[in-house]
């Protein structure tokens, strides 16, 4: 039987060798931030703790401080590029990254070139897994840019030994076209543009389920593992086997799929993770739904300790499949902060709120209407003119609120002013989301 | 695998001798490159090794 691990020593080492192994890198990894992170020092100083006190597993996830992704946007606003956060010498520092953005101001993620060794190699265990090999092609159906996602999958691929047929500066149809020329075995993609590749391609007159295309893979937002659904129309449109991976643009590849198909492991060589209750602040039992909380040994220019994913995640200690790896049953099975994924682009509540917020014209009260459209989720924004504001402006209000959130978010919603004072006001907990997706293709908290 | 470990440690021995005696910048990039990748396979064996091996290179010069 054709070996399924990448690493079998490691992927199935004992939970108590695995356990003894983390706090030993745990421990080293404090020492490595308070010496050279003005940013963590302060917060063990700040939680008067030196690395030392960090004894156990459960005193570094108890003592410790937890981070957010919020506090290193603001080190690095303060002080560009990457502030007091980075902690290695800046001529190590050999590849730039960036997030999109979506929350707010992007983060910056510097790697060193041994960083971007980790990250890559993180992904190759669930595409292993899934059945990828050396003599495998990928095509990429992407364009590049800053988006640490398809560089660590490059990275990827190079470490496997597979050719990599780059879909850069084409469109849809290029694609297409590109596939059935150089017939590639392996799509990189997120999900829901391999479902519009398949679209265009039978527009096109085109049968992709025929093509070279033996396998699918997937990042960025919801997918196979988390939706179900969505695996059977990939599958069935590609006439393929699609794998999904669970990353963090500036944390890690963490966890790289499951060959059982219903989750995704942690790389536990490369991270340390637990879950959270958000409201307590404690750690929940395996099994119980919690926010997963990451530290990564694969980022060391900007190191990520008790680090908050706001993804809610039910967390597993054993598979099927051999792996005794944490496994996050479902991918992330919800949010903290409410995020949908529009054409790629992950849009939170709050972001949209703080836009509308800051239109004079526009009252307070707005509706995020969820729908399905075209193999990709749509979000409509409605929201109210003033009642000062004549209605015949109304349809101008509303080409600047869409033009407004393209600039900050990278992504066009549709919006439509409705008249005053008739959206509902809630006296407790404001309702601002009304989802209309079909239930399989939302995340299993958001059902 | 304890032989295997073994191995790859003797090798980084012998890359860190020839590192030290090396003034070609082609030839000392291909050390460096080398030794990541055996420090990457005895972490990813497990084993306790240093977390940033490109640190102690860059102290030494």
């Amino acid at each position: 039987m054709e070996a399924t691990f990448w690493n079998r020593h490691t992927e199935t080492m004992p939970r108590a060798k695995l356990d003894a192994l983390h706090l030993h890198r745990l421990q080293a990894l404090c020492h490595y931030v308070y010496e050279r992170s003005a940013f963590y020092r302060k917060k063990f100083d700040d939680a008067r703790l030196k690395p030392g006190d960090i004894r156990t597993l459960e005193d570094f996830k108890r003592k410790l401080p937890i981070t957010d992704k919020s506090e290193f946007i603001d080190q690095q606003l303060a002080n560009p590029p990457y502030g007091p956060t980075l902690a290695m010498p800046d001529e190590l520092i050999v590849h730039h990254c960036e997030t999109s953005g979506t929350t707010g101001k992007p983060l910056a993620i510097p790697y060193t070139m041994y960083d971007t060794v980790r990250y890559g190699e993180s992904w190759i265990y669930g595409m292993w897994a899934l059945g990828i090999r050396p003599t495998d092609t990928f095509y990429f159906a992407f364009g590049w840019g800053n988006f640490a996602g398809f560089w660590s999958t490059y990275w990827a691929a190079r470490r496997i030994g597979c050719r990599v047929i780059s879909g850069g500066g084409l469109d849809t149809k290029g694609h297409i076209n590109a596939i059935m020329r150089m017939k590639p075995t392996v799509l990189i993609s997120t999900p829901t543009f391999a479902l519009r590749m398949a679209a265009v391609a039978t527009e096109m007159g085109v049968d992709v389920s025929k093509s070279s295309i033996k396998f699918t893979y997937h990042a960025g937002e919801p997918g196979p593992t988390a939706l179900p659904a969505m695996r059977e129309q990939i599958e069935r449109a590609w006439g393929a086997k699609a794998g999904e991976l669970l990353g963090i643009a500036e944390v890690d590849a963490f966890a790289p799929g499951c060959p059982v198909g219903d989750g995704v492991h942690v790389n536990e060589m490369n991270n340390f993770t637990w879950s959270m209750d958000p409201a307590t602040g404690k750690e929940v039992a395996e099994g119980v739904i919690g926010e997963n909380i990451i530290t990564s040994y694969a980022n060391s220019a900007q190191p990520l300790l008790n680090y908050r994913s706001h993804d809610l995640v039910r967390r597993r200690m054993s598979c099927a499949c051999g792996r005794t790896w944490a496994k996050l049953e479902g991918a992330v099975l919800g949010r903290t902060d409410f995020m949908v994924t529009v054409r790629g682009t992950n849009v939170y509540q709050t972001a949209v709120e703080n836009l509308i917020g800051e239109m004079e014209e526009v009252s307070n009260s707005y509706e995020l209407i969820l729908t399905r459209e075209e193999e990709n989720d749509a979000m409509t924004v409605k929201f109210e003119p003033v009642r000062t504001v004549n209605p015949d402006r109304w349809g101008e209000l509303a080409r600047q609120m869409s033009d407004k959130i393209h600039k900050a978010l990278h992504v066009r919603l549709k919006c439509e002013p409705v008249p005053p004072d008739t959206l509902p006001r809630y006296e407790l907990k404001t309702k601002r989301i009304i989802d209309q997706r079909p239930k399989e293709f939302r995340r299993a908290l958001d059902r | 695998m304890e032989d295997c470990i073994a191995k790859i440690r003797q090798a980084r021995a012998l890359l860190a001798a020839a590192m030290a005696r090396c003034d070609v910048p082609q030839i000392e990039a291909m050390l460096r490159t080398a030794d990541t990748e055996l420090h990457w396979a005895l972490w990813n064996l497990g084993e306790p090794v240093s977390l940033h091996p490109e640190l102690e290179r860059s102290r030494t010069g």
